[in-house]
């Protein structure tokens, strides 16, 4: 099977006028269908840059991508948001829900958004996903009166709405406390059984790195170590 | 459409702000109709005030002027010299008034004599222009009747009527003969009928009435008349018409307005007064659009970088503001174009205590479509650049807000 995602060579270089900031050099990454990865490395290491490069919000400065068998580096602007929209999923440490929906238009968004509104089918499955997330008695709540773990959970049925390939996370459970945070790694690793959703997640989390299938940890801007299993 | 129900949800997010802000384009709106109808309402009164009290069209013999004939070559030519001495009458004027009272468009015709002379009592000698009409149509042109103060309006073949200001200067009453000495240096005995009050100091100090058979052998016209006023059912007409009966008769006839051409140029001038206020009023209205939209595209960097994180393209991002715009001009316009109308009709209906208007509003010419479309084109207008800015939000950045 081909991998989900297959990045070579990946290089970034931040440029604020004469200062410039070499953050990643050279960074192979390569994740197979089905992995539940953790990215790793010390604050700064450049997590969430290669985190935002592999999810097309962040243009490399070198190197190659390949997303579900498409190359995408060279995708203009409209392109790569239609590509986030029907294969990649996002989670981020602050849920950024839309506050004037309820959790079930915020799950059906990134569907209805494209399709020019919210269908009865695309309906049906933002509840489907909100039982499977345990929110089943949350659905027609406005997000602003859910609690951050339960927002955090209606996030991550966003991300899975339009059934993505990928699903890149940053630091899921950063703002969540234990047991919130214990809910949010269940999910995370039920849906990537059943799915066989790939997941490449930005932690300092010791105990989330523990529960994925692979750890690659960042330093200096290369890849240091990847540990399997 | 699903960028107008999140558009809607915006709206409806923070209500008291929203409603504020509507309040506020429905008050600019409101001073735009007020401003309008109140100028058309001026425009309107001073325009009617003038042609009830005045001819629409004024018919006087072509005016002959001193002109250079052309000759055979450049060198030589003859002038043709106007003589002064004989005056300017309109002979044929039985046809002409034969014609005229065939035409729908005209409402009533005077034929008069006008010209100068003096009123002499005793030492004081007073100037006064000379109107002379057929005495059954004495109001054809300005009702003179409901103005008389004093005596009536029954001129007889030896009466005249005067203004009361000229009567008070004399020292002259109703009942009371006067001496007439006109421009052809003739002398006449005439006993004041009545005595009016126009309002107008120049009419009541300066302007006569008589019937045109006592006026003839003063101003020695036997037969002419010097001019011929018309009234017309639209006075709006009066230029067309003029056009018309100038071809017509080989008269010279004079639109009103050409007449006034000082209310035209005051009325433009008052038009432009307006126009200014109006742009102001419309000017304001989009700003404070424009900035409430732009604060609410701040407010909302997060969401609207989560959404073009999963891929909501820019132009959904930019329409939802852009429809944003359009609901508050569009709810705006309309509460403020029903608010300006009841405002005008209401000032409309406050009288003076003399009965007339207080102030001369016309709540039908409040400008409604011009103000309705140009707040909603203006409010679009408005929202572009906030709907350019939150479209153009880098999606990363607006996330790590
Ligand atoms: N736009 C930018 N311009 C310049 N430097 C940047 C920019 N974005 C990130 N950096 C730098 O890149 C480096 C890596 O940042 P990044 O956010 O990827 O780290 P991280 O590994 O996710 O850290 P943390 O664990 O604290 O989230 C940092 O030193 C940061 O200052
Ligand atoms: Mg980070």
């Amino acid at each position: 099977m081909s991998a989900v995602l297959d990045a070579r060579g990946i290089g970034m270089t931040f440029r604020n006028g004469d200062e410039m900031t070499e953050v990643l050099k050279d960074v192979d990454l390569s994740l197979e269908p089905g992995e539940l990865a953790a990215l790793l490395g010390a604050s700064g290491s450049g997590k969430s840059t290669l985190l935002s490069i592999v999810g097309l919000l962040l243009k490399p400065t070198t190197g190659s991508i390949e997303i579900a068998g498409r190359r995408v580096e060279a995708l203009s602007d409209a392109e790569r948001a239609v590509f986030r929209n029907q294969r990649l999923g996002f989670i981020f440490q602050f849920h950024h829900l839309l506050p004037d929906f309820t959790a079930t238009e915020n799950v059906a968004f990134p569907a209805a958004a494209p399709a020019g509104g919210i269908s009865a089918a695309m309906r049906s499955r933002a509840r489907d996903l909100l039982a499977r997330v345990g929110l089943s008695d949350r659905m027609d709540f406005p997000a602003t009166r859910l609690s951050g773990g339960q927002k955090q959970r209606v996030a991550i049925a966003r991300a899975l709405m339009n059934k993505p390939e990928l699903i890149l996370a940053d630091e899921p459970t950063g703002s969540l406390d234990r047991v919130a945070a214990e809910q949010v790694l269940d999910l995370m690793r039920e849906v990537n059984l059943e799915d066989k959703a790939t997941f490449l997640i930005c932690t300092h989390d010791l105990n989330v790195a523990a529960r994925c299938t692979r750890r690659v940890t960042l330093k200096d801007g290369r890849v240091e170590q990847v540990v399997q299993g | 459409m699903f960028t107008f129900t999140v558009a809607r949800r915006y709206l409806f997010s923070n209500p008291g702000q929203t409603a504020l802000l509507i309040f506020g384009v429905a008050l600019g709106v409101t001073a735009f109709v007020f401003i309008t109808a109140l100028i058309q309402g001026l425009a309107i009164r001073l325009t009617d005030e003038l042609t009830a009290n005045s001819a629409h069209v004024s018919l006087e013999p072509a005016m002959r002027i001193a002109r250079v004939l052309p000759g055979e070559d450049a060198e030589t030519a003859s002038v043709a010299i106007v003589s002064t001495f004989q005056r300017p009458q309109i002979r044929p004027w039985r046809s002409t008034v034969a014609l005229l009272s065939t035409q729908p468009s005209v409402l009533a015709i005077s034929p008069q004599i006008s010209g100068s002379a003096f009123v002499v009592k005793g030492e004081t000698v007073a100037p006064v222009a000379v109107t002379a009409i057929e005495p059954s149509n004495l109001d054809a042109i300005s009702p003179i009747s409901p103005k008389i103060v004093s005596g009536d309006a029954n001129l007889g073949t030896d009466g005249i009527l005067i203004g009361a200001r000229l009567a008070e200067n004399l020292g002259l009453s109703a009942g009371q003969p006067v001496l007439l000495r006109t421009d052809r240096g003739i002398d006449r005995l005439l006993t004041i009928r009545g005595i009016f009050q126009t309002g107008v100091q120049a009419l009541d100090e300066r302007v006569a009435y008589l019937s045109i058979q006592t006026a003839r052998p003063l101003f020695r016209l036997p037969e002419g008349v010097t001019n011929i006023e018309v009234k017309l059912v639209d006075p709006g007409e009066a230029r067309t018409t003029a056009a018309f009966l100038q071809a017509a008769t080989g008269l010279r006839a004079t639109a009103w307005q050409d007449k006034n051409a000082y209310l035209e140029g005051a009325l433009v001038a008052q038009a432009q007064t307006g126009k200014l206020i109006q742009a102001f009023s419309l000017i304001s209205v989009l700003i404070g659009i424009a900035s409430a939209l732009s604060l609410s595209a701040n407010r909302r960097q997060g969401e609207i970088g989560i959404m073009r994180a999963f891929g909501v393209s820019r132009s959904f991002i930019a329409a939802v503001f852009v429809l944003q715009g359009l609901l508050i001009g569009v709810v705006g316009a309309s509460l403020g174009c029903f608010s300006g109308f009841v405002l005008c009709f209401w000032l409309a209906t406050l009288t003076k205590p003399d009965g007339t208007m207080a102030l001369p509003i016309a709540p039908e010419e409040g400008g409604y479509v011009a103000v309705f479309l140009l707040t909603t084109f203006g409010a679009v207008l408005a929202s572009v650049i906030p709907a350019r800015s939150a479209a153009r939000l880098d999606p990363l950045e607006a996330i790590q807000q």
